[in-house]
Formats: structure tokens, sequence, C-alpha cells
């Protein structure tokens, strides 16, 4: 067998798909050395210059300098030793296939035209599927050597396409010390998977029909991870469980995408001092005799901040923005149906006692799934807490028509510095606000953070 | 062409042949049927009406009405057949051939191969199989996978009338004992028959009763026009399948099987016999190891479950095989990935 090798366009990077051919170093009947440049090759992003990696003759130029872009994986030129006949190259081109296809369908189906030789019409006294025959013209295999398989040597194509394929090169497991069958009364499955892992399995009991040692009953002696030396990790099968979109998720789903891919959003982070607020809050729920959470202080204080910042306090509806002069604070709780955002209605306007109140009746109303359309409709703002599960701050993504959301973190110990300059420790808040760049800019979010922060930090004025 | 019951075209075939050669003889239970009732002889004319007449034309030398007996039955065609008679012996149901299995299987299936090429057995076995007729589970059954594995036997069964009278012909004049099953629930159904006194089909050759590109149907017999009524119906949705009548089990077309499943890639095997070591089952295994690398899904058996047939009628009929189940089979394979 001479050595003829196929040269093909190469495949440079996922994304290639296809190269131009730019120019042809070596001459078509030339001779070349191992580490010559042959060709330039152009891809949409760069120009490559192609070494030969062996020693040979350039004998066949399939694809001239400057033809049209070749998918990835095309015969582009077959080189060979020197005195390989022009027969031997033309039958090695019949036959070639690429060996690796293009990864892209595209590119596939482009190149269905250009390197399938015309088929050979075979002239045989073979009996052969139509199917077969066809493979057989289309790819100028020679079928006098095969042996049919089918009935009396007929040729199916079957036996056609095994001729035209390499030889396979299976991979084998071997053998495996089996334990006899007459010491252990165990399924062949159990007895390999013994084998396997080295159990003995005389003396043990097994749980199958009549005490037939099963496959669960070797795994239950192999169950602790120990595994053998070199035993190869073995994936379990690993399904999906599949769940579709029930009507919350739906809608959910569909409103946060379009609020982040349609809404600019913006986002400035800051934090508060907590310590006054924590102290105020334990006073107050004593003298007032409320549960009101610190969430509950964040509403009171945030729409306070957006009553007097009421370039903050809007909605966006189409090419208008909707100003309030009342603030109504979504917040963001989880329920079993998902997340929902139940509204406290003019907040601005409510005690911190009252808002305490309404939460609680909103998040009583969530968790069992109660919540009407009424109860969520509307809000100018939203407030997002993560705090009690730890997150440090996080960011938020706006529930339109809103135009802003607060992203409120846990509360954690920090260094700071004291007025008279020592070390200390403080609590803060971490606050993320984001913003709808379309209705609201920097300054005036700005503005509106620095408010909220001055409130938490004085908390004295949630009670005016 | 004449227009003809599948029971006529077996009654004709066999007067037609018993006319051309003389050495052409019927025996059975009851194929004449009346012997000593007020009637007379012609009185019943055998159960399936596939023997009237024939008593009265060729008389008791070539029309023999047999004690019950199939082991007598077919031991007397074994050697009516090897002394150069064409002897067409009819066991009344399929079920019965467990009675007489010596001598199909060690006698008839191996004379030829047993004294070296130099003794011939051209006996014809015909007998009605098939359920679908409440005949519970000793009178309904398909005897073809028993038979089609036994070296030395040529299987045949017929769906058509014309395919009856051209397989029953070849049957006759074949120098080799053959099978002939008649489906019970077929022999009322009618069908264009051609008048040439030699039409023949020659064993092996399977027909394609629809073409298509998508998947292929193999089956035989009664079930063949479910397998069609599906083909039919898939049409409008585009999907193009291939019936396969095999007309003969053993020989068996396979060629025709393989060229089909060459292009479909997509394999049901619909048969009215259990599934295990079947001619379904025996099918699939052709396909997956000729055709391997075409297979598109896994061969498909429509099949009865591994069970006696029921009596029950509803029990019988979800028992066999259906429109809707070779339907669903079909669009399983397609929905395969």
């Amino acid at each position: 067998m001479p050595d003829i090798r196929p040269f093909c366009m190469p495949k440079w990077g996922i994304e290639m798909t296809e190269g131009t051919l730019a120019d042809w170093k070596v001459a078509e009947g030339d001779t070349f050395a191992k580490g010559q440049l042959l060709c330039l090759i152009e891809t949409s992003k760069i120009t490559n210059e192609v070494e030969a990696e062996y020693d040979a003759v350039l004998a066949r130029v399939l694809v001239p300098a400057g033809a049209e872009a070749q998918p990835v994986g095309t015969l582009l030129a077959v080189t060979a030793q020197a005195g390989t006949s022009a027969e031997e190259i033309d039958a090695f081109i019949a036959v070639f296939r690429p060996a690796n296809a293009p990864t892209n369908p595209n590119a596939a189906t482009r190149e269905e035209p250009a390197p399938a030789p015309a088929p050979r019409p075979i002239q045989t006294n073979r009996a052969i599927s139509p199917e077969a025959l066809k493979l057989a013209e289309a790819s100028g295999l020679d079928i006098e050597p095969i042996e049919g398989s089918g009935r009396h040597g007929r040729i199916t194509l079957q036996d056609v396409q095994q001729a035209l394929n390499a030889p396979a090169r299976p991979v084998l497991v071997g053998t495996l010390a089996l334990a006899e069958e007459g010491k252990a009364f165990a399924s062949p499955l159990a007895r390999r998977i013994a084998a396997q892992h080295g159990i003995d399995l005389s003396g043990v009991k097994g749980t199958g029909p009549r005490g037939r040692i099963s496959k669960a009953d070797v795994l239950a002696l192999v169950a602790t991870p120990a595994p053998m030396q070199g035993a190869a990790f073995a994936p379990v099968p690993n399904p999906p469980a599949i769940v579709p979109f029930d009507r919350v998720r739906k809608v959910v789903a569909q409103r946060l995408t379009q609020a982040k891919q349609e809404i600019p959003h913006f986002y400035l982070r800051s934090s508060a001092r907590l310590d006054e607020l924590l102290a105020l809050r334990k006073t107050a729920n004593l003298v007032l005799g409320a549960r009101a959470s610190i969430n509950d202080y964040l509403v009171r204080a945030a729409a306070l901040a957006l009553a007097r910042h009421p370039d903050v306090n809007v909605q966006v509806h189409g090419a208008t923005i909707h100003r309030f002069a009342h603030a109504d604070v979504a917040i963001a709780v989880a329920s079993p149906n998902g997340l929902v955002t139940p509204v406290v209605r003019q907040a601005d306007r409510q005690s911190v006692t009252q808002i305490a109140q309404a939460t609680a009746a909103l998040i009583d109303k969530a968790k069992a799934g109660r919540l009407s359309l009424g109860d969520m409709e509307g809000g100018t703002f939203s407030i997002s807490n993560l705090g009690m599960f730890g997150v440090e701050e996080f960011t938020a993504i706006i529930n339109p028509p809103q135009a802003a959301i607060l992203a409120v973190g846990a509360a954690a110990r920090a260094v700071c510095e004291r007025p008279d300059g020592s070390a200390g420790f403080e609590t803060r808040l971490a606050l993320t606000l984001s913003v709808d760049h379309r209705a609201i800019d920097g300054a005036a979010a700005a503005q509106f953070l620095a408010t909220l922060k001055g409130l938490i930090e004085a908390p004295e004025a949630l009670f005016a | 062409m004449s227009n003809m019951m599948y029971r006529a075209a077996v009654l004709s075939t066999i007067m037609e042949e018993m006319e051309r050669d003389p050495n052409v003889v019927v025996l059975g239970e009851d194929v004449v049927g009346g012997m000593g009732t007020e009637g007379g002889p012609e009185a019943i004319g055998g159960i399936w009406s596939t023997s009237t007449g024939l008593y009265d034309r060729f008389g008791a030398t070539r029309v023999i009405d047999t004690p019950i007996s199939e082991s007598a039955i077919v031991g007397a065609a074994a050697g009516l057949a090897l002394s150069g008679k064409r002897p067409i012996a009819e066991l009344m149901f399929a079920d019965f051939i467990g009675v007489s299995l010596d001598q199909i299987w060690n006698q008839i299936a191996k004379f030829r191969y047993m004294f070296g090429g130099k003794t011939r057995c051209p006996a014809v076995i015909r007998m009605a199989y098939g359920a679908g007729y409440n005949a519970a589970a000793q009178h309904s059954q398909s005897v073809h996978q028993i038979l089609t594995g036994m070296p030395g036997l040529k299987v045949v069964m017929p769906t058509t009338p014309a395919d009856v009278k051209g397989l029953l012909r070849t049957a006759i004049r074949d120098d080799d004992p053959v099978i002939f099953l008649e489906h019970k629930a077929l022999y009322a159904t009618t069908g264009e028959v051609p008048d040439d006194r030699d039409f023949m089909i020659p064993f092996g050759h399977a027909r394609l009763s629809r073409a298509g590109g998508d998947v292929t149907i193999i089956s035989s017999g009664l079930l063949l026009g479910m397998c069609e009524a599906v083909a039919d119906k898939l049409k409008g949705e585009g999907i193009g399948c291939d019936v396969i009548d095999l007309r003969t089990t053993s020989p068996l077309d396979e060629e025709t099987i393989l060229d089909s499943v060459e292009v479909t890639g997509r394999v049901v095997v619909v048969d009215e016999a259990p599934p295990r070591c079947g001619l379904g089952a025996d099918l699939c295994a052709l396909v997956a190891e000729k055709a391997f690398s075409s297979l598109k899904a896994p061969p498909l058996q429509v099949t009865p479950p591994h069970t006696p047939i029921p009596f029950a009628r509803e029990l019988e009929s979800a028992y066999l095989p259906s429109v809707d189940k070779i339907e669903a089979a079909v669009r399983r394979v397609l929905a395969w990935r």
C-alpha cells in the first residue's frame, strides 16, 4: 500500500466551520520537507501558515488557491511518496471520507456536493441489495472481496458499510474471576459485582428467590464507600425530574425576563449603620406593644424617603413616567408557590405599627397561597430582603412597571472608626438599589439612597 | 380474473389440479363428510367448504374420508407421497399437529435428507389456523412458528384469494412437503383471482402490499389487513409504510425485508403467535443481525402475550394484535430517539 495521505481543511478552534485556501506555497508535484510552509489558510479571524508535518510529494491539489471557502474536513490535497501512480491517487480520492465530519450541521449539508465523486457503475454477478449497490457505486468500493452476510452470500448495505469503515479497535474489558457457581448460590450479576469488589460470597445470606444472592445483596456489602484500589468511578443514572412551570412561575419568568431585557438597570451600593435602629426597635416594641421587624422599619424608612424624592417614586409605562405622591411599597416574599410581591399601601402614611400589622397579614396570606390580585397590583417601589439567610449583599431585578428596588442584605458586625479615632464595632446593613435609568437618573437615585440611609441611622424620624 | 372467496380459491385450485394430474388425491376428516348419512356422501362437504363436490367428481379412490386420527392422515399422506402420489391432507384444526408431529417432523420433513436426496415427498398438509372465533385455547392457535422452525418443511401462509390460488398450486406441484396454513377468518374474504390454470406464485417471494419509506411492517395472513389499514391511516399524516406480506415463512424472503429496512430503518413485525421464539422474534433478529447499521429504532414485535388463547370474547380480543396496537408500535418506532 503506497503511503498516500489526505490533507484536509484544518479545524482551529470550536467556532471554525470553514476556511479559505489563500495560497499554495508548494506546487503540485513538488516535494516538500517536514516543517516547510505548505499553504496559507484564511479563517474569518486570522490567516494561518500551515507547515508540513512530514516529508512527501504534493501529489494532487484538489482545492486551488483563491477558491471559495471550504468546510472543515474538506479534502484539500493528497500527498504521497515519490513514484505513486495517478491511478492510485484517483483510487484514494474516490474512497476518501473525512475522518472528523464537521460539527456544524450547515457545513455538513454544504459539504455534500463538494467531495462526492461521480458514482461509478458496478458490473457484477454478485447478489447485492439496491441500497448496498448505491453506496458501493457512490464510494467507488470494490465489492468483490466482500463476503455477503445475506442469504446465499448476498451483499447487504451493512456489508458495504463495514467494508468502508476503518477496522474497529474495541476497548476490551477482559475476563473476571467469578466465584464458582457451586460455592455461592448467586445471580451471575451478583457474582460479577462480587468479583469486581473482591467480596467472598460464601456465608452471604441471599434475599432473592430461594435464598439466591442478588445484586442488591452484594451491593449492600460494598455500600460503604471503600472502592477497590483503582476502581473507576461509575456514575449512576441521573435523569432530571421534569417540572413544568406552574402559573405563578410562568408569570415570574415572563416578567423578570422582560424586566432584565428591557430595563437599563444601574446599581447603587451603600450601607447603613443599624445599631440605632436596633436599639430603638427594642424600646419601641416594648412601649408600643408592637412586633415590628427590621424590615417593617425599612419599609417605613423607604416610604418616607420616597415621599421626599417623588422622582424615584415612579412607574414606567411606555414612554411616560407615572409619578406618585404616596409610596406603595411591595415586599418580596418567598411563598410555597414561588416569589410573590404583596404591596403595603401608602406606607409613608402608615405608622410602623400599622405597617407591621399589614405586612404580617400579607405574609400570612402569601404563605397560605391566598393573596389576591389586589394585594399584589401596583406598587411604586420594592424591597427584597435576604438578610435572614445570611446573604451579605445582592442585586435585585426591578419589578415592572416599578422603576427601583432595594436589595437588603444581612446585618453584619463591622470594624469602624469612632469619633475619637479609636476602633470599634458597629452593625451595618448592606443596601443595593437597582434603578431604571429610563426614568431615574443617577443623582436622583443617590439622593434618595442618602435620605434612606439617614433615616435608618437616625430612626427617630420614622416616628415623625 | 374472477372474484371469489378465499375458501373457493382453495377448492377450485384443488379441483383444477386434480383434473390436471390424476396423482393428486385428497384425504382428511370429513372432507367428504356425509358418508352414511341420509343426505348422501356430499351432504356436508368438509366443515370449511374447501372440499365440496370433490367426491362427486373424483370418487372414493381420490377423495378419502379418514378416521379421526391426525397421525393416520399425515402418515397416509407420507406413504402416498413416497409412492408417487401427490396427496393433499387436511387437518381440520392446525392445533392438532401435535398428534401427528412424528409424521410431520421426523418423517415427512426428513425423508429427502435421510435418503441422500434419492426420494421425494410431495405432500401438501393443509390446515385451518387462527383465533378470533371464540374457540378457546385448543382450536385457535397459530402454529407456523413451530413448523417454520423445522428444516425440511416449506410453510405457506396466504393472505388473499389470489395468493391462495398461486401458492396452493405451487404447493401441489412442489416435490417437497408443504404446510399450507389457511386462516379461518379469511375463508369468507373475497378478491380477484387470475383464471389462468397455470397461475403459480413461487415460494420465498414476499408481496409488497403498501410502499413507503419510513417504517417496514411485516406480517402475513389475517393481520396483514390490519397492517394495511394502519399504513393507509398514517399515509394521511405523511408517514410512508412498507407493508410486506411474507406469503411463505419458509423459505423466507430475506431480501425483500432487508431491502426495505435498509431504506426505512424501522421495523414492526406483526404476528398472531405468541412472542417467544416466534416469527416476530425471528425477523427482529434477522434485521438486528443483517441491517443493524440501518436501524433507527429497535425492531418491535406486535404479538399476543405469552399465554394460551383465552376463551372469553373480551379477553380474546384484548389478547390479539389489533389496528390500534399496530399503530401504537409504528408510532413508537417513529418516535424513537
